[in-house]
């Protein structure tokens, strides 16, 4: 288990960089009249696997919040940890390439009126609070049961953040895969669909890699104790 | 600058980010291994 998640997180790393590349050297640029800043247009291609990344993470988040609220599952406790901090690192990837792309195209970083920069903005808040709030606080069942009561409650802003272009398009660009108003070039497409693998393979090396670091957190707590209580 | 030094220089800060990131979760796993790998010793000396 240990290779394999060292394994995952190395391939999805490189695949993540292939895609870059791909996207910088060979997929082709947009046109000046449909944007602002064709280059910029480019940040895309980390963007959107990103937030694909994302939404991955929180959907694990809430298996894992339910699975421990309701089963007491220690795995599902490892899964809640490792899939607060993968939100919580492809939110802020998601976030802050969206910013650089919304600085360039639009002329200002941030749309407070625009529902789904602030939905999206409210769940990688929610994976802080989980990282940090756990941090800070001593193992148990009641700080597991808070933290995953708001791992489980948090998962409502998904849905909402999905279709959150589909219902109040402000700002935020529309879909432009898998609809019939989607005018995607194949090759763009390419470069997004080896991106969206590599993000998936990367994340779930992540949140392998990341249960067992948990879990050796664990142990490394318990045997303290333990060799507390001998000397 | 160019839009595409721009975006070179955003490409390599996000793939560093994810680097440091891989990084830190990997290092933090060996170096907590090493350290309950001692304590055990220790807890097994202990014990004897």
């Amino acid at each position: 288990m240990k290779r394999l998640g060292e394994v995952l997180t190395l391939a999805g790393l490189t695949g993540a960089g292939l895609t870059l590349w791909l996207g910088f050297t060979w997929a082709p640029s947009v046109t000046i009249e449909a944007f602002e800043s064709p280059e910029a247009q480019k940040i895309f291609y980390w963007h959107v696997p990103s937030a694909w990344a994302a939404m991955l993470s929180f959907s694990l988040l809430f298996i894992g919040s339910t699975m421990w609220f309701f089963k007491r599952n220690q795995w599902a406790w490892r899964l809640h940890v490792a899939s607060s901090e993968a939100g919580l690192a492809t939110g802020l990837m998601c976030v802050v390439s969206g910013t650089i792309w919304g600085a360039a195209e639009w002329g200002i970083p941030w749309d407070w009126t625009d529902i789904r920069l602030n939905t999206f903005a409210m769940l990688t808040l929610l994976s802080l609070f989980l990282v940090l709030g756990r941090r800070s606080q001593p193992d148990g069942i009641e700080t597991r049961d808070t933290f995953s009561t708001f791992g489980m409650y948090g998962f409502l802003l998904v849905p909402l953040t999905y279709f959150a272009t589909r219902i109040w398009q402000i700002r935020h660009p529309g879909p432009v895969v898998g609809t019939s108003e989607g005018s995607l070039n194949s090759d763009m497409g390419l470069v997004l669909l080896i991106g969206a693998i590599s993000f998936t393979i990367l994340i779930i090396g992540h949140i392998i890699s990341g249960m067992r670091l948990a879990h050796l957190e664990l142990r490394f707590e318990d045997l303290t104790s333990k060799y507390e209580e001998l000397i | 600058m160019s839009g595409q030094i721009y975006l070179a220089i955003a490409y390599l800060a996000m793939i560093s980010g994810l680097a440091i990131w891989t990084w830190t979760v990997l290092s933090r796993s060996n170096s907590l291994e090493g350290r309950i790998e001692a304590l055990e010793q220790s807890i097994r000396h202990g014990e004897e």
